[in-house]
């Protein structure tokens, strides 16, 4: 269940990025990492005590969770625990986005209009 | 080569700095962010990239994560501080209103803050040592060797001061072995089932070798209360020893 906060106001960036990545399929840690770095082309590189402090932040607010603890076969033999978005996260993302596409629309109607 | 041993200094000093992050954070997420890491350095290695600036920059911003966990955890302990501190209030009132009630009951205010900060101290001491394991057998020992200590303190103290018989100061040595046996366990479940263990033996011997040199009436009330002191440090060594065992489990 996403706490009425986080599905009402909009999300941090370190937030909306972590869906972003995880919107397309489980990731482990480092995955994540990378899938962030991927979609920003590069401007936003997270640490891991930005990614584990949202994620914490983020699983109490029941927007991801763990899914599973397993070998990654292209990285070598240790376990890594995977994490998936959880419902109450996808529509959170949806959300998000919904709403910077609203302010995308009325900026760019303001600026078509030279005011 | 040079690399790979730096990349294992650094991740021996990170596991480190991990230790930093409040004990529930730490639990959950320790082993992926050090896999994360290792993962970092690992890539940085295959690039042949220096690793001491980005160790560096991880380690700060690491180390910005732990201010952050730490500082939410300092307002989860000033809630239970005002938790523990309500409830030695509500304890309060009860010499309070015995104060008023009880004919020959006269403490200064120094008695009643004095009281105050030993209610407080003993609560205090409980939240922090019970919430560092989740055995419910754990908590109750905790509660019950806090409890029954407080009480011996208190009423040696009092039976002393009405007596006049600085001897009985002797009880209290039950209370020191506690205090020196629970820092030598490190409040581990079964270090501590030995030193309430130890603390039952040892009131018991001082309950048989002292001589009360009060009335038999009164020794004998003396003896059955001390006896009820053993019965609860044996309890509380009883449910440290069932937390030791189910930890193992």
């Amino acid at each position: 269940m996403a706490n009425k906060d986080t599905a009402q106001t909009p999300l941090t960036p370190a937030v909306l990025h972590i869906l972003l990545a995880l919107s397309t399929g489980e990731r482990h840690g480092y995955g994540i990492m990378k899938q962030v770095e991927a979609d920003s082309q590069g401007k936003v590189k997270m640490g891991p005590g930005t990614l584990y402090g949202s994620m914490r932040r983020m699983m109490e607010a029941g927007l991801i969770r763990e899914s599973d603890s397993r070998v990654d076969p292209e990285m070598g033999d240790e376990r890594r625990i995977y994490y998936e978005l959880t419902g109450a996260g996808r529509t959170a993302l949806e959300a998000e986005l919904k709403r910077y596409r609203s302010v995308v629309a009325v900026a760019e109607g303001r600026l078509a209009h030279g005011h | 080569m040079v690399t790979n041993v730096a990349g294992r200094r650094y991740r021996t000093w990170y596991a480190m700095l991990l230790r930093l992050y409040p004990r529930t954070f730490r639990e959950r997420f320790g082993e992926g962010m050090a896999q994360t890491f290792h993962d970092l350095c690992r890539e940085h290695e295959d690039d042949r990239r220096g690793l001491f600036g980005f160790a560096l920059w991880i380690f700060c911003e690491t180390l910005a994560g732990i201010v952050r966990e730490n500082i939410m955890r300092m307002d989860q302990l000033g809630k239970t501080m005002l938790r523990v501190a309500l409830g030695a209030l509500a304890l309060l009132m009860v010499p309070l209103v015995a104060s008023r009630v009880v004919e020959g009951w006269n403490w200064s205010a120094g008695s009643f803050v004095f009281v105050y900060v030993l209610f407080f101290a003993t609560g205090m001491t409980y939240a922090l040592i019970a919430r560092r394991m989740g055995a419910w057998s754990y908590k109750v020992g905790v509660g019950v060797a806090l409890f029954a200590g407080f009480a011996l303190g208190w009423s040696t103290m009092v039976q002393t001061a009405d007596s006049g018989h600085p001897e009985r100061l002797w009880y209290l040595s039950a209370l020191a072995v506690g205090v020196v046996g629970a820092l030598l366990a490190r409040l581990k479940a079964r270090g501590l089932a030995l030193t309430l263990f130890a603390m039952a033996a040892t009131l018991a011997l001082i309950v048989v070798m002292l001589p009360s040199g009060a009335p038999p009436d009164m020794a004998r009330r003396m003896a059955i209360g001390h006896g009820v002191f053993v019965a609860l440090f044996t309890a509380s060594g009883l449910l440290f020893r069932h937390a030791s065992l189910a930890r193992l489990e």
